[in-house]
């Protein structure tokens, strides 16, 4: 008997039932609504930001918050597609959020074009980054925790839709709840922070959904 | 084919509720369908054979991942894939590391290896204890006389691997000699 039929047998004789994990769909509307709870649960701690009303009357505002909301669904998913070996056989949806990332700086962008005169920039600087940071914590712990019981073979990859995700919640709340009109202040403290931290997934990946 | 597919999937299926009998057909058809697939990606049946075992622990820990509901073929090759990647990984990170660097190389090769005091049956001792490949390049060379081109020629190397072999098996035997 050589060594494979006796790995075959070893394996075969260990087996029991096994229940499959959910389906990615469900899976990601799992994370979403945890992720929504969270942003819920923190603006009732911090507050919104009391001109909120008055904001989603300026269309580039609503497009932004609607922007974030997108990559919250699609890197929810990409993560959950990314965390099956063979990506759920949907390799289009998994790649998904490249596209609603081209969107967003696109939408960025016009928001920066839109802002004339210029918004005066805050007080403040790197505390945003450290709030969006300090609020993302748990969520990446979190989802890093749910993936590592799965099976990636894109570690790298599902690291970084997974620190996405988590940052797009610190994000969305820091954006809800801070009053500031700068543009200019939100791409620098806000979301570049959030991308290159984004890319430090792809280590963190590396590291912690290798089985 | 169709057929043979959708046995792939029953069986997965059979094997998810517990049925012994299931698993070791599936793993068996798993073992035929992607050797071919590491036979021409790898050079040594050995190779072949470990990574084969490395990708059915794979599939075994990763089973809870496969539904039923999907062809099986695609997630076994993603798997047996993401193994290989690995593996190759491995192999290249290791071979740089004992990589050797071709200035030393070329002072050693102006040296005359094949005219030495020492006689090469006085350390055929030494030399058995090396390890297999290395020690059958310094048989061929220096016991039976043929040249580093020659014996690439016979064993299946380039004459450059040879080279370098012989290089690392010539600094194994001086440090265990000066010992």
């Amino acid at each position: 008997m050589d060594d494979i039929e006796r790995l075959v047998n070893n394996l075969s004789q260990d087996v029991q039932a096994v229940k499959p994990v959910p389906h990615p769909i469900l899976l990601s509307l799992r994370w979403l609504a945890a992720a929504f709870g969270y942003l819920v649960i923190a603006l009732v701690i911090s507050g919104v930001r009391p001109d909120l009303g008055l904001q989603l009357n300026h269309p580039w505002f609503v497009a932004e918050i609607a922007m974030l909301a997108a990559i919250l669904i699609t890197t929810a998913s990409s993560a959950a597609l990314l965390s099956f070996p063979d990506l759920h056989q949907q390799r289009a949806l998994a790649f998904a959020p490249a596209g609603i990332f081209a969107l967003f700086v696109l939408v960025i962008v016009c928001a920066w074009q839109g802002d004339s005169p210029p918004a005066p920039l805050p007080l403040h600087s790197f505390e945003c980054t450290l709030s969006i940071l300090g609020i993302s914590l748990l969520p990446t712990a979190a989802i890093f925790y749910v993936m590592r019981r799965f099976a990636s073979t894109h570690p790298g990859l599902s690291g970084t839709t997974a620190v996405l995700f988590a940052f797009g919640i610190g994000a969305l709340w820091l954006r809800l709840y801070e009053s500031n009109d700068s543009i200019l202040h939100v791409i620098e403290w806000h979301y570049l922070p959030m991308i290159a931290v984004g890319l430090s997934g792809l280590w963190l990946g590396k590291r912690l959904l290798r089985w | 084919m169709a057929d043979q597919d959708d046995s792939l999937e029953v069986l997965m299926k059979q094997s998810l509720a517990g049925d012994q009998r299931a698993y070791a057909a599936l793993l068996q058809a798993t073992t035929r369908l992607l050797r071919p697939f590491l036979s021409k990606r790898l050079s040594f049946a050995n190779e072949v054979d470990d990574l084969m075992q490395e990708i059915l622990i794979s599939i075994h820990k990763a089973r809870h991942t496969y539904d039923g509901d999907r062809p099986y073929k695609p997630w076994a090759y993603a798997i047996a894939k993401f193994r290989l990647q690995d593996h190759l990984r491995a192999y290249y990170s290791d071979q740089l590391r004992h990589a050797v660097d071709f200035d030393e190389l070329e002072e050693c090769l102006h040296e005359p290896v094949t005219e030495s005091v020492m006689s090469y049956e006085s350390i055929s001792g030494e030399v058995e204890k090396l390890p297999e490949k290395q020690a059958t390049i310094l048989r061929l060379m220096h016991q039976e006389g043929y040249t580093a081109k020659e014996v690439a020629a016979k064993i299946g190397m380039n004459e450059s691997a040879v080279k370098v072999a012989a290089h690392r098996a010539y600094k194994v035997l001086r440090e265990r000699l000066e010992r």
